[in-house]
């Protein structure tokens, strides 16, 4: 058993001054760039990378990894407070924790938030420790169809989550789906959609939707119905936007919601490609198909965020297994460390562990120091934002509008772009009019290329044969599972008509 | 607009344009072989589940609507939130699309400011003083934030706009 020493070790070259200040610095400007709207944690470790060129191999993993980690908690303070995901992780957060903010309970929603992303974190750390190589062992046996079964299962969780019209949360998600197709399809390099449009050839950002849709999307509707008077619902709440931890009876009373959000996050976070924001979906849908509370979900229970949030942070741990085992990144953060490795001219693979052991347990060692760091940094940092809320509703959204449009246009500095987002925010607003709900249309924008290239690539491999789908165990169960999430509505209203018309005949007259 | 209309025009606004869309995915460019499907399958599939859905909404509706109460609107209590402010929804979408439209020509600094300092007041901040100090103060710590602290390049627009989103610059020591 020598992973303690090796870990200790890890703690002790993180532990020096310089690589202590890296690790601070990092966890704030992954913060920053996961509470801003639009600059996403990727686009922000990406923006990051380039300062790591004349560091040290150590202190450039240290400042990324911490950046990483941060950057998974930073847009639930914005999602709760403002219902604007600072991350498409986030998302789920807006259904549970804004609408506990909407019932007076945005500190405990915080709170909530703030375990879950500890308990999340520090034990995907130790299974990412204790188990990188068996577990990533694991990972090799997915293939394109099991990838496409948990994008379904994402996918199919959405739906079934949403409120009101069933068909129309499947039309929001089509159109989603339709979104992620417009441009140059990665499999036959074909031209679809672009109507003539160079910069419809690279396809619509699900940056651009997202922070259009809810983002701009909200503040019409606020400007529409009317902002709240000055200094009126925001700052007579003041008090009530304080960081708030649940008591340790009720955490223990949902320690089964902890365990399911942390071991999916773990295992979806360890499929290449899937990371936080799938973990997150898929915890909530999850925990809304079998969690103790499910019909609660989405109206405010903190289930919603414990499964979502302890999901997204796990995910962390479980993305950095094939990361250093293998050399393949679980997600688009652990893809930038895996340049950064590259550019010091390490390649992450079961050879680091024996050529470079120092370095592997200073990157575990920072994802320990770093989730602790950050949920530290986070309790702290609400209170500036809260502050936030104090302002005229009128103004805060003004400069939420144009950290939207910033955080838009700096993803590809495209001027383009702000004409999309413009469009998405109004086909938010009406979407919200209507009955149509946004999380589909943006989930589907998001997970859409996946789904897209897992099955395409499934039909090529497997000469069109469709059934391999179902035939394999691993996905046939998964896809077994979304199916029934898909069917439950409809068959408890069949249940529910039946019953209805029995106890109507039953009944004398 | 009749209500029979109102209660089917979303649905029917989507199905016309699912309709356009399959055409254009019917003219989608590929090179595939007999037998295997091409890039045009997976939209076509979506476009084909997304019709089936909206006809199937219009139908239901349709179908479901209260008959026998002149000028009621079925559709209207599950779809319609709260009242609207038109004029209201009108400003916000008018200065959301404007500061799209002007700011290549007024770069991040000038419409931002002008932004800033309308979007409140149209929301129902009617000071003056305080819309204008922070339009001005808001774009200018913006300007820091993104342009010295993020390196964000942002627009700086064209003729006198350009040559004071520079000077600006040059003064918070961005060259």
């Amino acid at each position: 058993m020598d992973v303690l020493p090796l870990l200790a070790t890890g703690f002790g070259h993180l532990f020096t001054p310089v690589n202590l200040a890296v690790l601070a610095a990092g966890l704030v400007l992954g913060m920053l760039v996961a509470v801003l709207p639009g600059l996403t944690l990727v686009m922000g470790v990406v923006l990051a990378l380039p300062f790591t060129y004349k560091m040290g191999v150590a202190p450039a993993l240290i400042l990324l990894t911490a950046m990483y980690v941060s950057g998974t908690y930073g847009g639930a303070i914005t999602a709760i407070l403002f219902r604007i995901p600072g991350e498409p992780m986030d998302v789920p957060l807006i259904w549970d924790g804004y609408e506990m903010a909407r019932k007076g309970e945005a500190a405990l929603a915080l709170g909530w938030s703030l375990v879950a992303a500890l308990v999340g974190g520090l034990v995907s750390a130790v299974v990412m420790v204790l188990l990188a190589k068996p577990v990533a062992g694991l990972a090799l046996a997915f293939s394109t169809p099991e990838f496409f079964a948990i994008v379904f299962f994402g996918l199919a969780s959405v739906v079934t989550l949403s409120q009101g019209s069933l068909a129309n949360a499947l039309i929001s998600l089509c159109l989603g789906l339709l979104i992620a197709t417009v441009g140059v399809d990665e499999v036959y390099g074909a031209e679809r959609f672009t109507f003539g449009q160079p910069f419809l050839q690279d396809g619509v950002e699900f940056l651009l939707v997202m922070v259009g849709a809810y983002g701009i999307g909200e503040v019409l509707t606020r400007m529409g119905t009317g902002f709240a008077a000055e200094g009126g619902e925001a700052g007579s709440g003041a008090a009530r936007f304080r960081t708030a931890f649940p008591s340790l009876s009720s955490i223990l009373g949902m320690k089964a919601t902890f365990a399911r959000g942390t071991a999916t996050g773990i295992v979806v976070g360890i499929v290449p490609g899937a990371g936080a924001t799938v973990s997150a979906f898929v915890a909530y849908g999850i925990e809304s198909q079998y969690g103790k509370n499910r019909a609660a979900l989405g109206s405010g229970a903190a289930e919603g965020i414990v499964a979502a949030k302890s999901a997204a942070t796990a995910s962390v741990g479980g993305a950095l297994v094939p990361l250093l085992a293998m050399g393949i990144p679980g997600s688009g953060a652990t893809a930038i460390i895996l340049a950064a490795f590259l550019l010091h001219g390490i390649q992450p693979g079961p050879q680091v562990f024996v050529a470079n052991p120092d370095l592997v347990y200073t990157v575990f060692a920072t994802v320990f120091a770093g989730v602790i760091g950050m949920c530290i940094l986070g309790y702290f940092a609400i209170r500036p934002l809260c502050k936030v809320l104090e302002a005229p509703e009128a103004i805060v959204s003004a400069f939420v509008v144009v950290f939207c449009f910033v955080g838009a246009f700096a993803a590809r500095n495209n001027l383009s772009d702000l004409n999309v987002i413009a469009a998405f925010g109004v086909l938010g607003f009406l979407f919200e009019r209507y009955g149509f709900p946004i999380a589909p249309l943006v989930l589907g924008t998001i997970l859409g290329p996946l789904a897209e290239t897992n099955f395409m690539t499934t039909m090529v491999s497997f000469d069109n044969d469709w059934t391999v789908f179902f035939t394999r165990p691993i996905s046939g169960g998964i896809l077994a599972l979304a199916f029934a999430g898909l069917a439950w509505p409809l068959a408890k209203a069949v249940l529910q008509r039946i019953r209805a018309s029995r106890s109507a005949h039953g009944q004398p007259g | 607009m009749p209500s029979i209309l109102r209660l089917v025009l979303p649905h029917g606004l989507l199905l016309a344009a699912t309709v356009l869309l399959y055409a254009v995915a019917s003219r989608i460019a590929s090179n595939v072989g007999a037998g295997r499907i091409g890039p045009d399958a997976w939209p076509k599939a979506i476009l084909v589940l997304m019709g089936a859905l909206c006809a199937w909404e219009i139908v239901r509706r349709l179908a479901t609507r209260p008959r026998g109460a002149a000028g009621a609107d079925p559709g209207e209590g599950n779809d319609a939130g709260p009242p609207l402010h038109p004029g209201k929804l009108a400003a916000g979408v008018g200065l959301v699309v404007g500061y799209v439209v002007v700011v290549p020509w007024m770069g991040f600094f000038a419409a931002t400011a002008v932004f800033l300092a309308a979007f409140p007041w149209f929301g129902g901040t009617r000071r003056p003083a305080l819309t204008a100090a922070l339009g001005l103060a808001g774009s200018l710590a913006l300007v820091v934030i993104f342009m010295r602290v993020a390196y964000i390049s942002l627009p700086l627009g064209t003729g006198p706009f350009r040559e004071l989103s520079l000077a600006l610059l040059g003064l918070i020591g961005v060259s």
